[in-house]
């Protein structure tokens, strides 16, 4: 179970790597591994202003459905198109490849958990 | 051998599908036999030349349906048949979904040419006979659930959830209480309680179970208020247990304004015995596809007729089959009817196949399909309580409930066991439902098996146990390998859809 | 009782085994005041399997039937030809009386039967996927609007009102709980006028829906509701009630639809009484995560053999629960394979000459009709309205070809209770022999 440092992290087992103004979103290694084989993703719309804490994704396995929420508020200006063809991305290279959207940050933020507060979380 | 076609060599084709298991063929798609269309079937009718009116909409590109003369569509078929695991061929212990006999006589019955070939809109003087089946049907059909206002509309019991659902607001509506718009739902409940409700515009609130798997007083009381319009509740509910307390459970929602919606699925533990309607319910449907043995035909179809008590009879769909001194008659309007929910008056040829099977056992006999239910689910629970864990303690109705706790700690999860009983000659169990407890599996024997039928399931259940024990784990992961197909990739089938052959 | 296998001993040695006194104490936590006692039910007595066949061909008797009387009837059931083989087929137990296939490694003839019919009903309307079937044609009507509404985020649904009565009534009933507004086009006359359906629409329409050929029967150019549908960005919805149509009018697909939906009856199954019948759903490709229903997909197993599951299960009540696309579950399975057998036995060729000769017989009513008699201009299908002076004209008229054996169409208030009551629906299909059309008219003559 990898937990990068650089990431911050929600209790929803979502991550957000913030940029200056911009912020990329994705779901943990955890989460990936939870769900198991991805199948789809339902990105959302560019353009699509978001509430930290408000569902913006979908992520399916065969069997399984999850919301997918935004650790911060921002408006989409990103998606990540690749996962329309290779959903797999998620499971594989869950904070890198297979990152979700990248919004640009306006204010509000959910609790966001440093790696070492999400580890502990996770063994809580 | 792999089953890559090759579409630009039809030898090549013919020769990978002539391979047998023993006698079980293998078969290409319709669309890879290779040879130009036979003579075409030959058919009635009149001849003659279009006119241009119609010509001009003529279809550009033929359809590209298939031909196959008459003994290979019917090979085709068979062979594909032959795939196939029905209550004929097994037992067949789906939890939940009632899988007994179907009574050969109801099929031969219901494909008489004055029941089967009849147009749903010829005059009333000229369906009499089936009108009187649908009418006797309906009546035995409240009289069997105490609740004798019955539409036969509805085509499975989804879409019975839904009318009673419509029902019920009407009826609220009616009394004013626009507000009513909660339907509470145990977490137990199947997943079409929920999704009727939403169709019906309404929302769900989920009730969480109670440490014995039934309905939590609290719980239930907890979210009962102004805004309640009913309460779902399938009883014996999916963990096979009855809910005792439901005298109780009705009369706390009556009390706070609601009603009480039942889910018919497992009418098979009462039928004969009690009846929801004397308990306080106050609409149900009813699968008579599963209580009433109309076969499944591999997902449907079904009927899922909705029996009312005196607060919903007003609100029933039309069309509702009526009779006076000297004939049947279809009543198609009513002022505060729900309307219509279907194109029809219903699934006319399942109705009369469940009016058949209640024929034959009779007042006499109709209790007798809840008992041997009961005790069959009672055995089975019996014989394999040591060996599998068994979340909720006590009898069971008609089916029972364990989970794979016991077997997890060898590696072994439910999904393991089921890919296993195929192996051992078995359909498996309903898995992974209900979802309130870890790695479920739901048995349902029904009445129809026999004694030597379930020991030899159970024996086959202990057999798995005894295997995970003995750490024999491999034997289970990789099960099944007696089929003719084994474990399919599901994950390959989702991410990529491949719905039709491409042309 | 001949179902159940126990005998008393075997009763009593599992009630034995179990640690119970006898069977009532499996019933124990039933309250007593609720236990009814045995045999008091208000049912008739058992009957024996002799005595059902009886009290069964009693009830047949007094029906009239397809196969003694002639069939001018339709109005969204159809009596066309079913071959013996598809009763066998669909008879075969292993079809028969298997659940849902939920268990693929031993259900693969279900799911193969299943994949066929998708594609072939794809291939028949011209559409991308199919899904394995809804109920009928006026709940797949009602799902299509739902699934529109998903698909563009919009509320409104503008309904042609030459669809179907009853489609157009069980569309507006299941959306009049749901918020948005739902308009019934009116229109007038007994056809499809586009332009009317086209003014409705405005930038909260989700969806427009259409029947192809119409509830007349009548068979009109899409194309211009396309272009409508582009601009305001809603779908375009073409719903059905013979599909035979698509094997000689170009397919709702090749004209653009985005959702099709219909009664796939007339494929193999019988009429039945109104059920059970075939919904069929099919829509592009992009739209497919938000189609209802169950469906097939390709894959494979374990060894790398070919093989079938259900698949795209997210959308469904079993996991997405209130947010599923619907509440579907049990469908019409055995339809399709009843559908899937007829179409295989037919082909192309049959198909052609089942849908030939349906429009054959029409236009040879047609043309025969006596001057007291009127009908519609322009292309049908194998449908009309011919209207009589009167209804005692129509009625004196219907009640002769009765008494011939000859149900000769169906008094369109029945279905549609707004229409004035000398109109009456006529169809005609392959099961119509010239003859058949010659007593009709000289019926129609003599009842002037």
């Amino acid at each position: 179970m990898t937990i990068p440092a650089d990431l911050k992290y929600t209790k929803e087992h979502e991550w957000v790597r913030i940029e200056g103004e911009k912020a990329t979103f994705g779901v943990s290694d955890h989460a990936q591994e939870a769900l198991g084989d991805i199948v789809f993703v339902e990105l959302p719309e560019v353009g699509r202003p978001l509430e930290a804490g408000e569902a913006y994704a979908v992520v399916e396995s065969v069997k399984a459905v999850s919301d997918v929420f935004a650790p911060v508020s921002g408006v989409v200006i990103e998606v990540n198109g690749a996962l329309e063809d290779a959903p797999e991305l998620v499971n594989s290279d869950c904070y890198g490849a297979g990152w979700i959207a990248k919004v640009q940050i306006a204010e509000g933020s959910v609790e966001l958990l440093s790696d070492h507060k999400y580890s502990t979380f996770l063994e809580e | 051998m792999s089953h890559t076609l090759n579409h630009s060599d039809p030898n090549h084709v013919a020769q990978q599908y002539s391979s047998t298991q023993g006698i079980q063929h293998e078969e290409p798609l319709l669309f890879e036999y290779h040879h130009d269309a036979p003579e075409s079937i030959q058919l009635p009718g009149v001849e003659g030349a279009l006119s241009a009116d119609l010509t001009r909409f003529s279809r550009s590109t033929p359809a590209n349906i298939p031909s196959l003369s008459e003994p290979e569509t019917v090979r085709h078929f068979v062979r594909m048949s032959q795939w196939n695991h029905g209550i004929e061929t097994g037992f067949y212990p789906l939890g939940s979904c009632t899988m007994k006999y179907n009574p050969r006589v109801n099929e031969k019955v219901a494909n008489l040419p004055g029941l089967a070939h009849i147009h749903p809109d010829q005059p009333e003087d000229s369906v009499q006979g089936v009108l009187k089946l649908l009418y006797e049907t309906q009546g035995w059909l409240g009289e069997i659930v105490g609740l004798p206002y019955v539409t036969l509309q509805p085509a499975a019991g989804a879409h019975g959830e839904l009318t009673g659902l419509m029902m019920i607001r009407a009826c609220l509506d009616a009394r004013g209480e626009h507000q009513r718009r909660t339907v509470l739902v145990p977490d137990s409940a199947h997943g079409t309680n929920p999704a009727s409700a939403a169709l019906c515009g309404m929302h769900t609130i989920e009730l969480k179970s109670g440490a014995d798997g039934r309905i939590d007083l609290d719980e239930l009381k907890a979210h009962l208020n102004h805004e309640t319009a009913a309460l779902m509740m399938t009883n014996p509910n999916t963990a096979g247990a009855f809910e005792s307390d439901v005298k109780e459970i009705c009369q706390l929602v009556h009390d706070a304004g609601g009603l009480v919606y039942g889910d018919g699925a497992n009418l098979n533990a009462l039928v004969g015995v009690a009846r929801p309607g004397d308990m306080g319910i106050d609409c149900l449907h009813i699968n008579v596809h599963k209580t009433f043995s109309t076969p499944h035909g591999g997902g449907g179809p079904g009927a899922g007729p909705v029996a009312v008590n005196a607060t919903l009879k007003d609100y029933l769909p039309v069309p509702h089959i009526v009779k006076d001194a000297d004939a049947y008659h279809l009543k198609t309007c009513s002022d505060t009817s729900i309307g219509s929910v279907l194109g029809s008056i219903g699934q006319s040829g399942v109705l009369i196949r469940a009016n058949a099977y209640i024929a034959a056992y009779g007042r006499q006999n109709l209790h007798k399909i809840a008992e041997d239910a009961v005790l069959n689910a009672n055995y089975v629970l019996h014989r394999l309580k040591d060996a599998y864990h068994v979340p909720f303690d006590g009898i069971c109705k008609h089916e029972c409930l364990l989970t794979d706790a016991i077997q997890n700690k060898h590696g072994i999860k439910t999904l393991d066991i089921a890919k296993r009983l195929i192996d051992l000659g078995f359909h498996p169990m309903t898995i992974y439902f209900p979802l309130i407890v870890h790695g479920a599996m739901l048995i349902e024997p029904t009445e129809t098996e026999s004694r030597a039928t379930l020991d030899s399931f159970c024996d086959a259940m202990l057999e798995i146990a005894t295997q995970c024990q003995a750490g024999e784990t491999e034997l289970l992961h990789q099960a099944p390998v007696k089929p003719f197909r084994r474990r399919l990739d599901e994950t390959q089938a989702a991410r990529k859809p491949v719905l039709a052959w491409p042309t | 009782m001949r179902f159940l296998p126990h005998t008393d001993s075997d009763r009593s040695a599992m009630l034995d085994a179990i640690g119970v006194s006898g069977m009532r104490e499996l019933f124990v936590d039933i309250p007593a005041e609720f236990h009814i006692e045995k045999g008091s039910l208000a049912l008739a007595d058992a009957l024996s399997e002799a005595g059902i066949v009886r009290k069964f061909s009693k009830a047949a008797e007094k029906n009239r039937n397809a196969t003694n009387s002639c069939y001018f009837l339709g109005g969204g059931t159809y009596h066309h030809f079913v071959p013996a083989v598809v009763d066998y087929v669909i008879s075969r137990g292993e079809f028969l009386t298997a659940y849902t296939p939920y268990q693929p490694e031993i259900a693969q003839g279900t799911l193969q039967a299943l994949f066929e019919f998708q594609t072939m009903i794809t291939r028949l309307t011209g559409m991308d996927v199919s899904n394995a079937s809804m109920y009928e044609a006026a709940t797949a009507t009602a799902e299509a609007a739902l699934m529109a509404r998903r698909v563009s985020r919009k509320t409104k649904v503008v309904m042609a009102g030459s669809v179907n009565p009853r489609y157009r009534s069980v569309t507006a009933n299941y959306l009049s709980r749901l918020d948005g507004q739902y308009v019934d086009v009116d229109m007038g006359c007994f056809g499809t006028d586009l332009d009317k359906v086209i003014a409705a629409i405005d930038e909260h329409t989700a969806c427009v829906i259409v029947q192809y050929p119409d509830f007349y029967g009548s068979v009109y150019d899409l194309a211009p509701l396309r272009v409508a549908c582009d601009a305001a960005k809603c779908l375009m919805v073409v719903a059905f009630s013979d599909v035979s149509a698509f094997a000689l009018i170009e397919p709702p697909g090749a004209m653009g639809a985005d959702i099709t939906v219909g009664s796939g009856q007339s494929l193999g199954i019988p009429m039945a009484f109104g059920g059970p019948h075939l919904g069929l759903f099919s829509c592009k490709q992009k739209y497919v995560r938000q189609m209802p229903g169950r469906v097939c997909g390709l894959t494979t197993d374990a060894d790398g053999k070919r093989g079938f599951v259900l698949t795209l299960s997210t959308r469904e009540q079993h996991i997405r629960r209130e947010k599923a696309t619907s509440n579907i579950c049990t469908n019409q399975g055995l339809m399709c394979t009843a559908a899937a057998t007829y179409l295989a036995l037919m082909g192309d060729t049959g198909l052609a000459t089942v849908a030939h000769h349906s429009a054959a017989a029409l236009q040879s009513l047609l043309s025969q009709l006596p001057a007291h008699i009127t009908t519609t201009a322009g292309a049908h299908y194998n449908e009309t309205i011919l209207s009589f002076s009167d209804q005692s004209g129509r009625d004196r008229f219907l009640a002769a070809a009765q008494a011939k054996n000859m149900f000769a169409g169906i008094p369109l208030e029945k279905i549609d209770p707004k229409a004035d009551p000398s109109h009456l629906l006529v169809t005609t299909t392959e099961m119509i022999e010239a003859e058949d059309i010659k007593d009709y008219i000289t019926l129609l003559e003599a009842t002037k």
